[in-house]
């Protein structure tokens, strides 16, 4: 079963008897934290305006200043070429929209940031390292310093939610397992799960939007200073997906994370984004900020939005 | 045409590259840090363990089919106090690693690929990836570790289920003496000859194969566990390459590994 099947199940489920207490046993359960911020989403959406009640990090306030992530000239090609002279840039702090139709090589670029993929020509570089050339061990020491959130969560299904996200703090800190279920904890918290209810939960007893959120939480575990999204909100329904696109405006205003975000869902694009790439015929047609987007009178990126 | 055929030759030597890369640097790994000793004794436990009662039982009836079947052979010659020599002889040399080494490939070898495939296809294996974690020093190393180590034991309590369940037809069904039967099998065992003055050469062939064995089940299991795709049905398939590709193996290998022991080791 996909998430979005499994995701849409656990809302017919509230939706069947919202008020209703679960049992701590239930699998998939509404914590008052979850109502709380559910609550303050739907207004949010009615208004359609920027998050509020959220602090800015005071790094992120601050005007951007060097490339953390920066693809220059990027030619990628298996059988058929996917991409071809891709260059764009992210600012400390900045949110990277990546958008486009299907198949046109938006999780390619994921790929190649986490070098996971080597380009055939043209360079990245994270954080002023080009990482086109290192070798395996050094790549998995650049990819330290990212966090990665699956489309599907790709959570560890041998694991409970604790293990899965202490997994990155067990492989590459030092930390006791004290610092640890600390850090855990608080990394549920963040993304607003009530880690006394899921830390000994195993990810199939939850949700799509909460293995979404565990996702993400594994994700920052490591504190990172880039946060990789690939459709981050694909096959949730309307306020699960505004929840995980207000996790990612927090994520950035509170804590200044760099990110790059895959997704097909221009309204959580807009709501989200610093800048907007968007690509087609395998090649980077817009890169700019939603403004800009909704102000161009391209007539592609006019179709691509349709009637938003 | 031609050119058909040549690209295929050129996938099948690729996808053999990839073999013995993964092979190469799961072995390799066993010898660095860091090495996952939690997921070594999970394996074994699964491996090993968790395969006791279906080695075990296929062992015994297999003896005990090997003393029922040579009976009536021998019973023309007036020979059947040799059961015993003739069923330790075939369970020690060849059933017992055959025969655990067939079990452990279906049971383990299409789990193995089953739960690899499963990963990859929930981007699972990326997932190990980008957190910095190297999918085959923490998946295929334990694994083959584990297979390695544990396939010689489960072929030594394959073989000595059988030889018991050789033993309860001797004595119940053609009245030879449980003792006479026993002493048999000790007599075929030393017959075989010693290397190194007490090491019986039968013992060499019964651990090496499964040795033997344990690696090339692992190694295919988790190679077409990790090369995976198209989804739930890949793991389907994934899943049956692994059992044939894996069982086939097995009994080519066995053939070649017997006649190099025994120009080795002659009895």
């Amino acid at each position: 079963m996909s998430d979005g099947e499994d995701g849409r199940r656990g809302d017919d489920r509230r939706q069947q008897n919202p008020n209703a207490e679960v049992a701590p046993s239930t699998p998939i359960r509404r914590g008052a934290d979850e109502v709380r911020v559910r609550s303050a989403i739907r207004t949010e959406l009615a208004s359609d305006g920027p998050a509020k009640g959220e602090e800015s990090h005071p790094d992120a306030a601050a005007t951007p200043s060097k490339n953390v992530i920066a693809l220059d000239n990027v030619f990628l090609a298996f059988d058929q070429p996917i991409l071809e002279d891709v260059t764009f840039s992210a600012s400390e702090g900045e949110t990277i929209v990546v958008a486009g139709e299907s198949g046109t090589g938006k999780s390619t670029i994921l790929k190649l940031l986490l070098r996971l993929l080597v380009p055939d020509k043209g360079k990245v570089f994270i954080e002023d390292e080009e990482i086109t050339e290192l070798n395996f061990a050094d790549a998995l020491k650049v990819r330290q310093k990212m966090g990665m959130v699956f489309q599907g969560a790709a959570l560890f299904d041998s694991m409970t939610v604790f293990e899965n996200i202490a997994y990155p703090l067990r492989e590459h800190t030092e930390l006791d397992e004290a610092e640890i279920m600390a850090r855990v904890t608080e990394k549920l918290s963040f993304v607003d799960l009530d880690p006394d209810r899921v830390l000994d939960q195993m990810p199939s007893d939850l949700s799509g939007g909460m293995r979404k959120r565990v996702g993400i939480a594994r994700g920052m575990a490591n504190n990172p200073k880039i946060m990789l999204y690939d459709e981050p909100t694909s096959g949730l329904d309307p306020l699960t997906t505004a929840t995980i696109t207000h996790l990612i405006i927090k994520l950035q205003r509170e804590l200044g994370v760099t990110s790059v975000v895959v997704t097909h869902d221009i309204r959580s694009a807009f709501r989200m984004a610093s800048k907007i790439a968007v690509l087609n015929e395998k090649k980077i047609c817009f890169f700019g900020t939603p403004e800009e987007m909704a102000g161009s009178d391209d007539k592609y990126l006019h179709d691509f939005l349709g009637g938003f | 045409m031609l050119e058909r055929f040549n690209d295929s030759a050129k996938r099948k030597v690729y996808a053999l590259q990839e073999f013995f890369v993964l092979s190469g640097k799961a072995i390799g790994f066993a010898f660095s840090r860091p090495f996952y000793g939690g997921d070594l004794i999970q394996q074994m436990d699964a491996i090993g363990v968790q395969s006791l009662p279906i080695v075990l039982l296929t062992g015994f009836f297999t003896g005990m089919v090997l003393a029922l079947q040579s009976s009536v052979q021998l019973k023309t010659f007036g020979a059947t106090m040799y059961i015993g020599r003739l069923v330790a002889a075939s369970m020690i040399r060849e059933l017992g690693p055959v025969l655990a080494g067939l079990m452990v490939a279906g049971r383990v070898g299409s789990g193995i690929a089953a739960q690899l495939g499963s990963m990859r296809v929930t981007e699972q294996i990326d997932a190990l990836n980008t957190l910095g974690t190297d999918p085959i020093r923490k998946l295929v190393t334990p694994r083959v570790l584990a297979a390695l180590i544990m396939m010689p034991m489960l072929t030594v309590i394959n073989d000595f289920a059988g030889i018991l369940g050789g033993s309860v037809i001797a004595s119940a069904y053609v009245g030879i003496p449980t003792s006479l039967y026993w002493r048999t099998v000790f007599e075929q065992i030393a017959a075989g000859g010693f290397i190194f003055k007490y090491i019986p050469n039968d013992f060499i062939h019964g651990l090496l194969k499964p040795f033997v064995f344990g690696g090339i089940i692992s190694l295919v299991a988790c190679n077409f566990g990790l090369k995976t795709t198209g989804g739930t049905e890949g793991v389907g398939v994934a899943t049956t390459r692994t059992v044939v590709t894996a069982s086939i193996l097995l009994l080519v290998v066995d053939y070649f590994i017997t006649q190099v022991l025994l120009a080795v080791l002659p009895s």
